[in-house]
């Protein structure tokens, strides 16, 4: 359990709900800029993508790792929750992004009556 | 669990759950007509008047109009921008009384089920005779402490969702007033809620008296050696991750085909023949923006396509997102406490609001189920906004779709949660987590970061990007 370690006199749980509040007001800060700080140029869709990721990866892992104990933890617990990973990846992969038509370009029995109302050029 | 602790729950301890209903009943009473009456009943008025003042400098637009002083192309004189703002106040006048209308039903509703939740299992549970166990009966690590209500609840979910389509059109139909619905298309899900009602209840009655003796430990590969219920909870939110990677996945899918603003500004919009005459246009259904797809981040981020999206439309789903990483953080400190051997009181005001152990991790568990029901009332609010404004299945179809039930199915799962921390508060109130049963905080604990971890995906996806 993580109230063992102290950092500056406060446990790891503490450090880590300070982190992620940090790194929440800075996901949730961003969006209010159209452009860089400072500059004119404007933040690009990737440039989005990037900070909502790494923001969602560091935060993913703060709860993961101390308030779910994963750190700590027989390596077991760890292993399940990585278990689903390939599945998930599988399915953002095969699902989410390997077919941009999706909705348009599913086979009739998939969408009835959608393919005859779209036809792609 | 099978209840082999040795604390006796006596029926008077169930009758506190009978009076921690009322109390809930009450301030969800008292917040609703506080909030749902004398409060949205004057914004209801300013909005009357903001409508009516709306139509009277929309009616001298169109006089104008008619006189042939002005055309009704022009936005660049003073008639047209005295009714769009006449037009703006109306709207932010019809929002802040559903601000406050919604903020006080969800706190009914909310109220009410809680209240409902606690007195239908105090009543099931104190209307049976005490219960006298046996101490060494209780100690004894080799007992077998199965239990059969996830089993009743389980069944009671089965039936209910079986129901479900049934259960959602008559439901419908009787709110409409329409004869297509009846009572008895709705019998099969109402056996299932009494079936989950009655395994509820079972559970609870089981494991109230549960005092961490016993606890059955794995036997075998892969996770000897190990709690059954931590591997159980373990088993279970993987499972929930693919739930969510469901909704997740399709909601890239869609998303990838889609004519956004971020697409349409940067020219990747792919060109369809929609109504198979030959003329091929972006893939969009708004009748705001005929370009592009209209999705809900674009009502409410800064700079969204809509145009509305600002500090104020933001304001709720950033607050839950806070809210959420708090109750995360005082469901943790809940566990650490029951699990600390030497709980030294605080100083200041936290030491009298938790002067001993016991009323430390009962409080903590109350502030991270008041967060959570706020974080429920933030979200219907947010909903009424966006359905206000035409974020509909009808009006925006799938973008409506994807985004209602990705974080309708987020917001059930945070609601579940606060049924069952309201028994952890009432377990934490009448029997007390100690070092040695505290493992029900921790696994309840692990479900509640679960839905955190949700999210901190759901958030970005669907209301910052």
């Amino acid at each position: 359990m993580g109230e063992h370690k102290l950092i500056m006199g406060k446990d790891i749980y503490f450090w880590n709900f300070i982190v992620l509040m940090i790194f929440t007001l800075f996901e949730v800060g961003a969006v209010f800029f159209e452009e860089w700080p400072g500059t004119d140029t404007p933040v690009s869709l990737t440039a989005v993508w990037a900070i909502l990721i790494v923001v969602g990866i560091v935060k993913g892992f703060g709860i993961g790792a101390f308030f779910m104990h994963l750190w700590d933890d027989p390596r077991i617990y760890l292993r399940v929750a990585l278990f689903p990973t390939l599945f998930v990846l599988l399915m953002l992969w095969g699902i989410g992004l390997s077919n941009p038509e999706g909705v348009t370009g599913l086979p009739s029995w998939c969408t009835p009556n959608w393919d005859s109302l779209v036809t792609e050029r | 669990m099978g209840g082999g602790g040795s604390s006796d729950v006596k029926n008077a301890v169930w009758m506190r759950a009978l009076m921690m209903a009322g109390l809930i009943l009450g301030i969800a009473v008292t917040s609703y007509v506080g909030l749902g009456v004398v409060a949205a009943g004057a914004k209801h008025l300013t909005w009357e008047d903001e409508e009516h003042h709306y139509d009277e400098i929309k009616k001298k637009w169109q006089a104008e109009i008619t006189a042939g002083n002005i055309t009704s192309e022009d936005e660049s004189n003073e008639f047209y921008k005295a009714k769009e703002e006449a037009h703006h106040h109306e709207i932010e006048a019809h929002l802040s009384y559903l601000t406050y209308r919604v903020a006080g039903l969800a706190i009914l509703f909310v109220g009410i089920i809680f209240s409902a939740f606690l007195v239908i299992s105090g009543v099931m549970n104190s209307s049976q005779a005490d219960e006298h166990h046996d101490e060494h009966h209780g100690h004894d690590e080799h007992e077998h402490h199965g239990s059969a209500s996830p089993i009743i609840f389980s069944f009671g979910c089965l039936l209910f969702l079986l129901g479900f389509p049934d259960f959602a059109d008559a439901l419908h139909g009787l709110m409409m007033g329409s004869a297509k619905g009846t009572i008895g298309d709705m019998s099969v899900s109402m056996i299932g809620l009494t079936v989950v009602t009655i395994g509820v209840a079972n559970w609870w009655r089981e494991d109230l008296p549960f005092n961490g003796y016993g606890e059955q430990l794995a036997t075998s590969d892969p996770f000897a050696g190990q709690h059954i219920r931590k591997a159980g909870i373990w088993v279970f939110l993987m499972s929930e991750v693919m739930v969510f990677a469901t909704f997740f996945s399709s909601y890239l899918r869609m998303r990838t085909e889609w004519c956004t603003k971020w697409a349409f500004d940067k020219g990747t919009c792919r060109e369809v023949d929609v109504n198979g005459d030959g003329t091929f246009d972006v893939i969009a259904r708004h009748d705001l923006h005929p370009d592009y797809v209209l999705t809900a981040s674009d009502y409410l981020r800064p700079g969204g396509a809509v145009g509305t999206g600002d500090f104020w439309t933001m304001l709720p789903g950033a607050v839950n997102t806070f809210a959420l990483i708090i109750s995360s953080y005082t469901i943790v400190l809940a566990l650490k406490i029951a699990k600390s051997h030497d709980y030294k009181v605080p100083t200041g005001v936290f030491g009298k609001l938790m002067p001993t152990k016991k009323a430390a991790v009962r409080n903590y568990l109350i502030v991270t189920l008041l967060l959570g029901t706020m974080f429920i009332v933030l979200k219907l609010v947010e909903w009424s906004h966006l359905i206000a404004e035409g974020f509909t299945f009808s009006g925006a179809g799938e973008t409506a779709s994807i985004f209602y039930v990705a974080t309708g199915a987020h917001g059930v799962h945070v609601f579940a949660g606060l049924l069952i921390m309201l028994y952890m508060i009432f377990k934490a109130d009448t029997v007390e987590w100690n070092e040695d049963n505290a493992q029900g905080v921790e696994y309840f604990g692990l479900y509640w970061h679960f839905v955190d971890l949700a999210w901190v995906v759901i958030f970005p996806a669907f209301y910052l990007y």
